[in-house]
């Protein structure tokens, strides 16, 4: 592989609260190259969303810096496209031009973003519902308009925030089988945090885990499940083996982070 | 508790009943002659009153709920223009807050009576000086419910659309403004009615036209059957802008028509 697109070089983040300084992310490097899936799993605190947020330009590290195709993010980034956890869908903008939002701000026209747009609703198979309102929708197909919404904004890397952790267990299963659908067919970089070692299992190339606070690469797992993958995947035995794995190291952080 | 909610005809049926009671109960005792009509004027002689006022030679009714609702309409719709701009700019900005909030917080408690004697000295009793008092007993309003609701507007909505390369004043005009709309127009239905309360005391006070003048003049007469004529129009008047207000709120947020969680 050539030069990664996605370089984060020894990033600090300290953060000040009423108890003094929390350091969420401690000498923490990464690199991710082109059309990787990389999850990141650890505890609640681990410092896993501070680093997306860092990713995404919301905040700034407190040291250190990450690349991006080369180029130092410093400000809000639309090359990284962010699915959140609680969707964060428009209230007010139907399906359509939800997801035609990314392009509207390119400047592209009304017919042109509408074209766009609907070619990203059929994929997530949203398709009848362009005229509903996000509140007339279920959750799970909620996020599947927050994940068309990104991906017709093109962005490099797709973040995703724990982004199936508020979905029922069954649609969160046809989620990641989604998901792991749409990313075998575009190649997308992905860059996925959750609490779930079965959903970074099934989904990742690479798997990290973070220790408990302050957040470091604790262990890198190449994750050696054959692709293309399907659900099933979980009830291979080389799929229980590195879940044991990665089982036996996160819950020696949740012990940690617990009696701390 | 299980509350089983009415149907829409069966709630109108019930009001209705409720309505007939209450008047029923307010006519015969006045008729009974447990209550003096001079102090209190049955429902029937109100009716009467009414329609002497509002048709025959001394029609002046309408021309009374013209022109009060349009003082009204008039500073309510200025203090919205000043208003709304402001507290977005405020809510969006704790550098303008911190300037702005101490001046706001010496406005806001005065009553918009105590502004009657300034107002009266500096524009007398004309239309101007109705617009003004409205303004200043509603502006502070405005302003304050417009910055808690742009404040309200969820930052991961603003962190969403800068993320999908939305600039700070488009994230202003497609982010804040709808997502604060629900917010605000609420705030304004309260800005009315208070809005309301100014124009009647500052017709009471100076003025020779409008419900307030009539309700007042009406009491020196002794002519409580047109005081209540004056109070029922009001209330009649208010009730039928608030229904044109939510007709506006269903125009100008269709998301909350059918939304499942609206």
């Amino acid at each position: 592989m050539t030069s990664a697109l996605i370089d984060a070089q020894s990033v600090y983040k300290t953060f000040d609260t009423r108890h003094g300084e929390l350091c969420a992310l401690q000498d923490f490097s990464l690199k991710i190259h082109e059309g990787e899936v990389v999850c990141m799993v650890g505890a609640s605190g681990c410092g896993k969303s501070t680093f997306l947020n860092i990713m995404a330009g919301f905040i700034t590290p407190s040291s250190g810096r990450i690349l991006l195709d080369g180029r130092e993010i410093t400000s809000i980034e639309p090359r990284c496209g962010m699915i959140f956890q609680d969707y964060a869908l428009f209230p007010w903008l139907t399906v359509r031009d939800n997801v035609a939002f990314g392009p509207r701000m390119k400047g592209a026209g009304v017919k042109q973003r509408h074209r766009q747009a609907q070619r990203w609703i059929d994929m997530v198979g949203l398709k009848g519902f362009e005229d509903a309102y996000p509140g007339e929708l279920s959750g799970g197909m909620q996020q599947r308009v927050a994940l068309s919404r990104a991906l017709a904004n093109e962005p490099d890397v797709l973040l995703c925030d724990e982004p199936f952790a508020a979905l029922d267990a069954m649609t969160r299963q046809i989620m990641q089988q989604e998901l792991l659908k749409i990313v075998q067919e575009s190649g997308k970089t992905v860059l996925f945090i959750t609490h779930s070692i079965d959903e970074a299992l099934i989904l990742s190339d690479r798997l990290i885990v973070m220790s408990a606070r302050p957040g470091r690469v604790k262990a890198v797992y190449d994750n050696d499940l054959p692709r293309p993958r399907m659900l099933d995947v979980q009830i291979t035995r080389r799929f229980l083996e590195l879940k044991r794995e990665v089982w036996d190291l996160v819950q020696e952080e949740v012990m940690g982070s617990l009696t701390d | 508790m299980i509350d089983r909610t009415l149907g829409l005809w069966q709630t109108i049926v019930i009001g209705a009943a409720g309505l007939l009671v209450f008047l029923g109960g307010w006519e015969s005792l006045v008729r009974l002659g447990v209550i003096d009509p001079y102090f209190l004027p049955a429902p029937s002689q109100v009716v009467t009153r009414m329609v002497s006022l509002a048709s025959g030679p001394e029609a002046v009714l309408l021309d009374d709920i013209v022109v009060s609702a349009t003082r009204v309409m008039t500073g309510f719709v200025l203090s919205t223009l000043v208003g709304v701009p402001v507290g977005l700019v405020m809510g969006m900005s704790s550098l303008v807050r911190a300037a702005l909030n101490p001046i706001i917080s010496i406005i806001r408690p005065l009553p918009a009576l105590s502004w009657i004697p300034l107002s009266m000295l500096w524009l007398g009793i004309d239309e101007q000086q109705k617009y003004a008092i409205v303004f200043m007993g509603c502006f502070a309003s405005v302003l304050v419910y417009t910055t808690d609701a742009t404040m309200r507007v969820s930052n991961t909505l603003i962190l969403a659309a800068r993320n999908l390369g939305a600039s700070r004043l488009q994230v202003i005009r497609l982010v804040v403004l709808p997502g604060a709309l629900q917010d605000i127009l609420s705030g304004l239905k309260v800005v009315l009615a208070i809005a309301w309360t100014c124009v009647i005391s500052a017709e009471m006070v100076g003025a020779n036209s409008g419900l307030g003048f009539r309700i007042w003049t009406a009491k020196e007469w002794s002519d409580t059957g047109q005081v209540l004529v004056g109070m029922l129009s009001i209330s009649l008047t208010v009730l039928i802008l608030d229904i044109m207000f939510r007709g506006l709120e269903r125009l100008l947020m269709p998301w909350q028509r059918t939304g499942r969680n609206a």
